[in-house]
């Protein structure tokens, strides 16, 4: 015991001066300090371009668009756009892809929830962010800082936009304070408020080009969200969406530009900003999608391509083309995902006036490579066929089981791609003017006005014959010119046609009301958060 | 077999254990121990010890891994089998204690600490004895590091005499004798015949499970020198392994060495310890399991075993996009090479007035380099990686012991600082779009495209310090109390969290010793043990994640060039802190009839609180999902009997049964918990692993799930009440609407149960001896009871659905089951029994100058398993906390024997 009493001092005395012993030292990351606070060019690069990160992906339900799982999912495979049918051995998954077409999706999908926590992640980095900026302008005393709080702020409300859409009554949080669920139509108020007061600070320059404002959010991008959100408000504005009754557009009010306009009005409003800026639709639709599409007149707003810089991957076309027909260009298949009966129907396949963007958004009948030789089958001389009637929720043990659907065509074919396919250079369109012309006409005649002429500059640059512009027209002809681009859920939700039944597709008992029109905050994230209830419905 | 009479075999397996007798792996209480940095006389410890000595392995010298030692000998050792020649074995010492990775008990060579590939690098002859140490008292001298036990390994020293030279060498033959029944090339032809199923029929007719299979070689060969003087003593040894997989390239191979030397100085004052080891091991292994096995098993069997003639490549089935060629997978490269160099010193002074101080110190290096490379027959263009990673490793410690004995009292005090240094450092990089398979790995720059996420470097550098005193009292040679009081920091905690305290006591009672008990003389020793005690463990975290720093996320554009941006990757938590365990113990060793019976019975109860682990948190306010936090608990308990028995012990026959049986109950009790002011609780379903495979991508394929309230590892099934007809002849699996809402949903917390648990509930280890005049036999027999194994194999490989793009059971056209949802149906028992080797030895009878022993021996390895399991084999991932923990899914590698023939010689 003698001993311990001279160990123990001698041993307070090492413990204190091991402290310094037990610093950690990074050499692999740095503190953070250094990079938000060295200087403005590291505090714009980690700030604010960081952010850009995010917009596409690889993993699954990362990224708003390329990859699976996630938001694009979630606003396609849930319509009457398109469908994963089970293929024998192959896209049963548990019952994933059938839960998305038959709205059974459940309240504890891990794809629901994935999608959500990216979502609130990037809101959480922009916030991270904000605080940063601000630190930097108190710092140094200047306020250039505030075009990059714009940015962020726009960055921002872009992701609280796909939530609210998805969710509906979701917690805002920001760089402040967090806010539960003040119901959707609070949430969409502060929102367009605060990408209206944001866009102002944002510059006028194209986003879809190579140069100072490549893939970033620039004013036209702002202006096409504000679009987007003034034509589903009254959707958005509706804090009941189980009640039956919906507010009425023309009595939803904004101020734009100092005057108080309707919802149809400020969509007009918004639309008729972005021609100014000088956008236009493409003589060629299919420019939009080329390999190097960067040149696009009428994309808005894109996730940049580049197979050795970025890890944004492109997996639309890899997951839906057959596995020969992946072989033939020297990339990868996994025979997925097909259009849907419906989507046949609107673009009159099999009908004596087929329209003329069904071959350049779908693959069907005899399938040819790049040189226009037929693709066979393993056996070398079948060869291979896609069905598109004989699509079905399950084709397992059918004879089109891996042969049934239209699939997916739209982009260009990069056959210097790699990853299967999946790293391809033609940048994904997000935004694009041929939906604002859509956008304008909608209000248009949502506002009791014609609409012909915008309706007719999209259909007559592909040479589709003379329509209508009404309201049925116009959903139609969001799905000819829009396909494969993620906006059918928003769409039907807006033309009240979400929940109604269609093939293979019965309406679930109390879909009436229109629960499933916003999925339910997923289960794991209420069970570790008190502070929120769930959605009416589930 | 029904699980009856498995039970019964086991009883009676159990009774023939108990009926007859031998040498038991609890420790003789009159040997010298070193444990830890006491050494003390077995009779002073508090704890429960255990140690095998090498002469207690019947088949050492025909063992590649020191591991394989172990297996079955230690009450409340799991050791779980690597599948193949490469892969490493998974260790648990009385199960999983913490939901992170630090589950691998500590291993000590020599002194010199490290991890589970240290003793990888130590050929099995060359080991003395292994000491493993469970209970609190014991592992609490460990501090941080013995939260998971610690196994401690003494190698083999020079001893007093002429120089000797020894020589063990051996060949073995192993083979694969059982792999799954699948559909031939015939049966595959005649059910698309006979449904109308068109296939492509290529005309062949091959078995690619047996294509894929060799005759794994085996060779081992181990030559010691080793000398000494009354002054010091040397040993110099030299191992290599050689051992081929029963899969096509398999391979691994291993040269070891171990040189140490001791010297006195001084007339005794200062003693001087060297020792260096070191090995380098290459192989070459199986890349994917499960890609592997998926593919051998269910590839169209009319496909031929050779390249297409035409093409010079190897024909593919396009349409089954999960599997590929087995054979074009046979060429896909994956070479890893691990080297490891430990030198270590000590000095031992023998300081006055019975004081004793000892300086050590050790530096380990390890350099592991994995090649790879996907030819263009299974990866589109072509992938090569390369990588590698390097540990360095120091510490140094100092012990000052004192030992004193007045009159019935005994004191034995012991002080230590020690501190250690930890650098993990390496980089690797991935390169893609190769023109020509030609090169393989070789030359980088034949591949044309560097993704920018492909390659990386990193660098890691934890630091520990810990001081620690402890002190033993015996008392007349009856009581016995041992406490000590030991603290650690660490730099992976937060700066007000860094320091640990673990202390303990224990006491023991040599009842034996006591005047009552003195007359009966059947009881040799009958000694009771108890103690409790504190652990810590932070082995399982990363560093750097308590203060807020930033990585690379990626590329993005800035004005018209490119730039990689930086952000903070993970949620940062300023407040981590260690991970403490308190065990409780309880037991008694009991030797009867001069050792003819041994008996030892060991009770433990340990609770795991501040559980590091990386919890599901609530996104928003979290950017990220998931927090590294101390917060929940876990409990685990058991019971460990080991009895032994030398009912012949005659200078012609001696005959020994030792068998030991180890009941293990976990609980996960809570992974909710306050974090800054937050409460934060952890999801009520968590999946720990899940199937794979073609149609099983997502959605409700959860096998086993981590549950509050339950074993960690429970399966959480639908349940099917039998196969419903589909109407078209099919059938599928009916599901029972357990929640009685009127609907069946298998979504988590809707149709679903606790069907059973993953881990065993009991383990049993035995081993029998016998020896006749120069001829000795060893029988090694393991088993696990209680848990249950999900047939996810069958699941996937009885429907019907995926054929004919995925080969089937032969048994599968008749059940014509369409379906693949994972219910209970194929969850089956686990339980199993596994003659895990024999070994017939016959010492040859020498007459000559230069040779002063021989023995030659046989070994047959696997000789069989009884199990009710209809899978291939029960012997799973029932133990590890990882995604294929419980499932049985498409990794089956063959069921295989090893035939060795020994060589022993001694110059």
């Amino acid at each position: 015991m003698k001993i311990l009493k001279y160990i123990l001092p001698i041993s307070a005395i090492l413990l204190c001066s091991c402290n310094s012993y037990l610093e950690e030292d990074p050499k692999d990351r740095i503190p953070e300090d250094d990079a938000y606070y060295s200087s403005l060019s590291s505090l714009y690069l980690n700030g604010v371009a960081s952010l850009y990160n995010y917009i596409g992906g690889y993993d699954d339900s990362q990224g708003l668009q390329g990859t699976g799982r996630g938001v694009y999912d979630l606003n396609t495979f849930t319509t009457d756009e398109a469908i994963m049918p089970t293929r024998g051995g192959d896209w049963y998954d548990g019952g994933f892809w059938q839960g998305l077409y038959l709205h059974n999706w459940g309240v504890d999908n891990y794809a629901i929830r994935a999608t959500w926590e990216y979502l609130y992640k990037v809101v959480a980095m922009c916030d991270y962010s904000l605080i940063k900026i601000d630190d930097y302008g108190e710092l140094h005393g200047i306020s250039t800082v505030k075009a990059y709080r714009d940015e962020v702020r726009a960055i921002r409300v872009m992701y609280y936009y796909y939530l609210l859409d998805l969710f509906g009554n979701v917690p805002v949080v920001d760089e402040v304070e967090y806010n539960y669920q003040i119901g959707r139509k609070a949430v969409f108020e502060y929102l367009f408020n605060e990408l209206q007061d944001c866009a102002s600070g944002l510059s006028t320059s194209r986003s879809n080009s190579p140069g100072d404002y490549y893939g970033r959010i620039t004013r036209p991008v702002a202006f096409f969200l504000l679009a987007k959100m003034a034509l589903n408000a009254e959707v958005y504005d509706d804090d009941n969406w189980t009640d039956s009754s919906r507010p009425d557009g023309s009595n939803i009010y904004f101020t734009v530009g100092g005057k108080k306009l309707n919802a149809w009005q400020t969509c007009k409003a918004y639309c008729d900003s972005i021609t100014a800026l000088g956008y236009k639709l493409e003589s060629n639709y299919e420019s939009n999608f080329a390999v190097y599409n960067e040149g696009s007149v009428e994309n808005i707003f894109t996730i940049p391509m580049n197979k050795t810089l970025y890890t944004n991957q492109m997996q639309y076309l890899f997951r839906s083309r057959h596995y020969n027909h992946g072989k033939a260009y020297g990339l990868g298949g996994e025979n997925g995902s097909s259009a849907t009966l419906e989507a046949l129907n609107v673009f009159g396949y099999g009908t004596g006036s087929v329209d003329p963007r069904f071959d350049k958004c779908y693959y069907a009948d005899t399938v040819r490579n790049l040189a226009g030789n037929v693709v066979t089958l393993d056996d070398g001389i079948t060869p291979l066929v896609y069905h598109p009637r004989e699509v079905a929720l399950d084709v397992s043990t059918t004879s089109y089981e891996k042969t049934a659907g239209a699939r997916m065509r739209k982009y260009a074919i990069d056959v210097n791609a790699t990853k299967d396919g999946k790293l391809m250079e033609n940048d994904i369109v997000l935004f694009r003017y041929a939906d604002v012309l859509l956008m304008k006409c909608e209000a248009e005649v949502r506002a009791g006005e014609s609409g012909q002429t915008e309706f007719d500059a999209v259909r007559n640059r592909v040479g589709a014959s003379h329509r209508e512009a009404t309201l049925d027209n116009i959903l139609a002809e969001r799905q000819l010119e829009l396909a494969w681009e993620g906006w059918r859920r928003q769409d039907l939700v807006r033309f009240g046609k979400f929940t109604r039944a269609y093939s293979f597709r019965p309406q679930l008992s109390g879909e009436a009301n229109g629960y499933t029109t916003v999925f339910p905050i997923p289960s794991k994230v209420l069970s570790m958060n008190s502070h929120m209830t769930q959605n009416p419905g589930y | 077999m029904k699980a009856k009479n498995l039970l019964s075999i086991i009883v009676v397996l159990l009774a023939f254990c108990l009926t007859l007798s031998g040498q038991n792996a609890t420790v003789k209480s009159n040997s010298v121990l070193t444990l830890g940095y006491a050494t003390d006389s077995a009779k002073n410890f508090t704890g429960s010890i255990e140690k095998i000595t090498g002469k207690q392995i019947g088949n050492k010298d025909q063992i590649s891994s020191p591991i394989e030692a172990m297996r079955g000998r230690i009450p409340g050792l799991t050791v779980q089998h690597g599948n193949g020649s490469a892969a490493l074995d998974a260790v648990r010492l009385r199960g999983t204690t913490s939901l992170t990775t630090g589950n691998d008990p500590l291993i000590i060579v020599d002194g010199v600490f490290g991890d589970l590939s240290l003793l990888e690098s130590v050929y099995p002859s060359d080991i003395e004895s292994f000491t493993i140490l469970k209970d609190a008292s014991e592992t609490s001298q460990y501090g941080s590091r013995g939260a998971a036990g610690v196994i401690e390994v003494t190698t083999v020293k020079g001893s007093k005499g002429k120089t000797r030279v020894s020589y063990n060498g051996s060949f073995g033959i192993a083979s694969a004798y059982k792999t799954l029944d699948m559909l031939n090339a015939d049966g595959f032809r005649s059910v698309a015949t006979e449904r109308g199923i068109s296939i492509l029929d290529k005309g062949y007719s091959t078995d690619f499970q047996k294509e894929i299979e060799q005759t794994g070689i085996q060779q081992q060969h181990h030559i010691a020198f080793s000398g000494g003087n009354d002054d010091g003593n040397y040993r110099v040894a030299l191992g290599f392994i050689d051992k081929q997989g029963v899969i096509l390239h398999e391979l691994r191979r291993n040269f070891t060495s171990n040189m140490n030397m001791s010297q006195s100085l001084f007339d005794g004052f200062v003693k001087c310890d060297l020792g260096l080891f070191g090995s380098i091991m290459k192989s070459h292994n199986l890349v994917d399991y499960q890609k592997t096995f998926y593919s051998a098993e269910a590839f169209n069997p009319t496909f031929p075993n050779h390249k297409n003639t035409e093409s010079g490549s190897w024909d593919q089935i396009t349409e089954a996009s999960q599997i590929t060629n087995p054979l074009a997978w046979m060429e896909v490269k994956d070479h890893d090479a691990n080297s490891l160099l430990s030198t270590h010193a000590r000095l031992t002074f023998a300081l006055p007035l019975d004081f004793k101080l000892a300086i050590f110190g050790a530096y380990t290096y390890t350099d592991y380099e994995n090649s790879q490379y996907l030819p263009t027959a299974v990866w589109a263009h072509g992938q090569a990686y390369k990588g590698n990673k390097r540990t360095e490793s120091m510490l140094g410690n100092a012990v000052l012991t004192y030992k004193k004995t007045v009159g019935k009292h005994y004191f034995d005090a012991l002080a230590l600082a020690e501190l250690q240094k930890d650098i993990y450092s390496g980089f690797c990089t991935t390169v893609t779009n190769f023109n020509t398979d030609e090169f393989g790995y070789n030359n980088l720059q034949a591949g044309a495209l560097r993704l920018w996420e492909g390659t990386r470097s990193y660098y890691e550098d934890p630091h520990l310090a810990s001081f620690m005193g402890r002190l033993n009292y015996t008392y007349n040679d009856r009581y016995l109390f041992t406490f000590s009081a030991r603290t650690d920091g660490s730099s992976k905690f937060g700066a007000n969290h860094k320091w640990g305290f673990f202390p303990s006591a224990s006491a023991a009672w040599v009842v034996s010793n006591e005047p009552f008990l003195r007359g009966v003389t059947a009881i040799d020793n009958l000694k009771i043990r108890t103690g409790y005690g504190f652990a810590g463990n932070q082995n399982g975290i990363d560093s750097y994640t308590t203060a807020n720093l930033v990585q690379p996320n990626g590329v993005v554009p800035i004005g018209s060039t490119y730039a990689v941006s930086l952000a903070n990757l993970l949620n940062t938590n300023h407040d981590l802190k260690w991970e403490v365990k308190r065990t409780f113990n309880a037991g008694f060793d009991l030797s009867l009839l001069n050792g003819e019976v041994l008996f030892s019975f060991n009770y433990y109860n340990s609770k795991t609180k501040d559980m590091l682990y990386l919890y599901d948190v609530s996104v928003p306010p979290f950017p990220y999902n998931t927090l590294l936090a101390n917060i929940g608990s876990m409990r685990n308990s058991g019971t460990e009997i080991s009895v032994g028995f030398t009912p012949i012990r005659t200078n012609d026959i001696d005959l020994s049964i030792n068998a030991n049986v180890s009941f293990q109950h976990n609980k996960l009790l809570s992974l909710s918990g306050e974090f800054s002011g937050e409460q934060i609780s952890a999801p009520e379903y968590k999946a720990i692993s899940s199937l794979n495979g073609a149609g099983f991508h997502g959605g409700y394929n959860h096998i086993v799930y981590q549950i509050v309230g339950q074993p960690l590892g429970v399966f959480y099934l639908p349940h099917c009440t039998g196969l419903k007809s589909d109407g078209n002849g099919g059938y599928t699996y009916q599901i029972a609407d357990l929640n009685n809402d009127g609907k069946v949903s298998i979504e988590d917390g809707e149709d679903r149960y606790i069907a059973g648990q993953a881990m065993p509930k009991a383990i049993l280890g035995s081993n029998i001896s016998f020896r006749y005049k120069r001829i000795d036999v060893a029988l090694q027999i393991n088993g696990a009871f209680g848990h249950k194994i999900y047939n996810g194999t069958s699941l996937s490989y009885m429907n019907m659905n995926s054929f004919p793009e995925y080969n089937v059971l032969r048994k599968a056209p008749e059940q014509n089951i369409k379906d693949q949802t994972a219910t209970d149906y194929w969850l089956e028992n686990g339980d199993y029994v596994n003659f895990d080797y024999i070994t017939v030895g016959w010492r040859v009878p020498l007459h000559s100058r230069y040779f002063t022993a021989l023995r030659l021996s046989l070994t047959v390895n696997n000789l069989a398993t009884i199990s009710g399991y209809s899978g291939l084999t029960p012997m799973i991932n029932s133990s590890s906390v990882n995604s294929t923990l419980g499932v049985d899914d498409k990794r089956n590698y063959p069921l295989s024997r090893t035939y060795t023939i020994g060589v022993n010689v001694n110059f």
